[in-house]
């Protein structure tokens, strides 16, 4: 059995690239359909995961990765029977919370938050060596890359305050490794 | 050095004005920077994959061969070996190198000397330097700055030396057609320029015979065969008829592409189908599209005739379809035909979309023959 992640943004994906190259998730690379993390939002739209699927003859288990995640993740017929779970992990309302969560904002965003998403809100509020914070994917790169751990806390940290979660909406930290 | 284009008249049989170009043109979404375009310079794209299709004799072979010819020329300055007339041939090609596009203009005419050589007959080479903001500027204005070229070079050389200074490989073209038994010595002399970890041998060797866990080479002739965890010695034509002919080409190309990937030069493959499994193709098709594989910006150009690996492209800029009515003719997917991306490529090969379905008429033509 081989699991399939797919984020729906790079900056997702990079998050879980750093997670997974630091050993932090309950998966390695081994363990991942092709082994890596893909930047996918539909299966059928993305011929790396429409390939990768139709070489591997095992069962796959999907973990997506986004924040609402609120469009349904079509199964092509071909891979009905080999696609035995989904999973959602999502980060509610949008990835950037994480950011605010590791500059400590939280509150300050709290107060805010009807007038500002989380993304607007780290564009104007945060900072690493003096560069603003664009929505760009490098910038997690900067901001969590020397100190996963960072990225560890603010996962921590986000289930311990959001508790918006459907029942089908899962956190990150259920991943992380030793967790 | 990356090449970016290439438009040739009187090349072999291909149409006045034969013209390719590297650049992605249609819309690029952050999946696609993420799989598809290799960042050759901020904001500028070209491709990890390319596909050439197009029916039987409709002159795929031609256009990689062009490709090949342009590379020699950008990679070692000369074009020799081509087992081609060169009078009258005219070739402008677009190269990129450290912050600059160059277009390179020569005529081409046979060398009085040097047999099968190519001399270069009025040669010019232009740049431009690459701005993120005009790359459409850039490709559609006049090439006026002509490159300073301080020296004089013998008739066989091309005047792309003064700019990329030193030979290097810049593709390695796949002719699976070509002998099997060289395979082995090439597949050896791969793995020595390229540095390329005896494990990926053995990893390859397991991809496509299970039976097969080791091979050594002795020498250009003679090789040792680990085969179901046996040493045995053969000559290169005895290894040959050993192993099957999907086994020998698959390691050759599979090693020619563990290098491509490690140096970042091109690889060109002619009827990249042959000999193998589908899951093969589209595997190494795959780790092209890989970043975590492909570092080093190599692209993979290849022609075939199996629609459905086309299915594994998410643009149809980087695929280019062959048509012959006496001389080759090609066009780009995405300008001429215009799909939609989110189509499934095969599916509109099967309607015969791009006019390249196999002649239905001639088929019953012979059925009806061997019926009689």
């Amino acid at each position: 059995m081989k699991y399939l992640i797919m984020c729906e943004g790079s900056n997702e994906k990079k998050i879980m690239d750093m997670l997974l190259e630091n050993g932090k998730l309950k998966v390695s690379a081994d363990d991942l359909l092709g082994r890596i993390i893909y930047h996918a939002r539909q299966i059928r739209k993305s011929p790396m995961v429409m390939g990768q699927l139709r070489i591997y003859g095992g069962d796959v288990e999907i973990w997506r990765v986004g924040d609402k995640q609120t469009d349904k993740l079509d199964i092509p017929a071909e891979f009905r029977t080999k696609i035995k779970k989904v999973t959602k992990f999502c980060t509610l309302p949008e990835l950037e919370i994480l950011l605010i969560l590791s500059e400590k904002k939280y509150k300050e965003y709290e107060k805010g938050k009807s007038q500002k998403h989380p993304k607007a809100f780290a564009k104007d509020n945060i900072t690493i060596n003096k560069r603003r914070y664009k929505g760009e994917t490098g910038f997690y790169e900067d901001y969590y890359g020397k100190d996963i751990n960072k990225l560890v806390r603010a996962l921590q940290e986000y289930k311990q305050r959001n508790h918006a979660h459907k029942s089908d909406e899962h956190y990150l930290v259920e991943i992380l490794n030793g967790l | 050095m990356k090449l970016l284009g290439v438009k040739a008249t009187g090349f072999k049989n291909c149409c006045d004005g034969f013209c390719m170009d590297f650049i992605a043109k249609s819309k690029k979404t952050s999946e696609d920077k993420e799989y598809e375009l290799l960042e050759i310079d901020e904001g500028l794209y070209a491709y990890g994959t390319v596909g050439i299709v197009g029916k039987n004799a409709s002159g795929k072979t031609s256009a990689l061969e062009l490709l090949d010819w342009c590379y020699d020329i950008l990679s070692t300055f000369r074009l020799s070996g081509k087992k081609s007339d060169y009078h009258g041939i005219h070739l402008e090609v677009l190269f990129y190198e450290e912050g600059f596009i160059y277009k390179y203009v020569t005529q081409l005419d046979n060398s009085d000397t040097l047999e099968d050589r190519a001399v270069f007959l009025e040669q010019k080479l232009f740049r431009k330097k690459y701005y993120k903001t005009k790359l459409k500027q850039i490709m559609e204005e006049e090439w006026l700055e002509k490159c300073h070229i301080d020296g004089e070079v013998p008739e066989d050389f091309s005047i792309v030396f003064f700019v990329l200074k030193k030979s290097r490989i810049g593709e390695l073209f796949y002719d699976l057609t070509a002998d099997g038994a060289e395979g082995y010595p090439a597949t050896f002399k791969f793995m020595k320029l390229g540095d390329i970890s005896p494990n990926i041998l053995t990893d390859i060797l397991k991809i496509f015979d299970e039976n097969v866990t080791g091979l050594k080479q002795v020498d250009d002739k003679n090789y040792i065969l680990t085969y179901q965890g046996v040493e045995k010695s053969f000559s290169n034509s005895e290894l040959f008829n050993f192993l099957s002919s999907g086994t020998t080409k698959g390691i050759l190309l599979y090693i020619a592409a563990a290098f491509s990937l490690k140096a970042g030069f091109d690889l060109i493959v002619d009827e990249i189908e042959n000999h193998f499994h589908k899951t093969l193709v589209e595997n190494l098709i795959l780790l092209y599209k890989d970043k975590e594989v492909n570092r080093h910006n190599a692209t993979l150009y290849f022609s075939t005739h199996y629609c459905e690996l086309l299915d594994l492209f998410n643009r149809s800029d980087n695929i280019w379809v062959t048509h012959s009515n006496g001389k080759v003719e090609i066009s780009n997917m995405y300008e001429k035909y215009g799909i939609r991306t989110e189509l499934l490529k095969s599916k509109k090969f099967y309607q015969n979309a791009f006019d390249t379905a196999v002649n239905y008429e001639a088929l019953m033509e012979l059925k009806k023959e061997l019926m009689q």
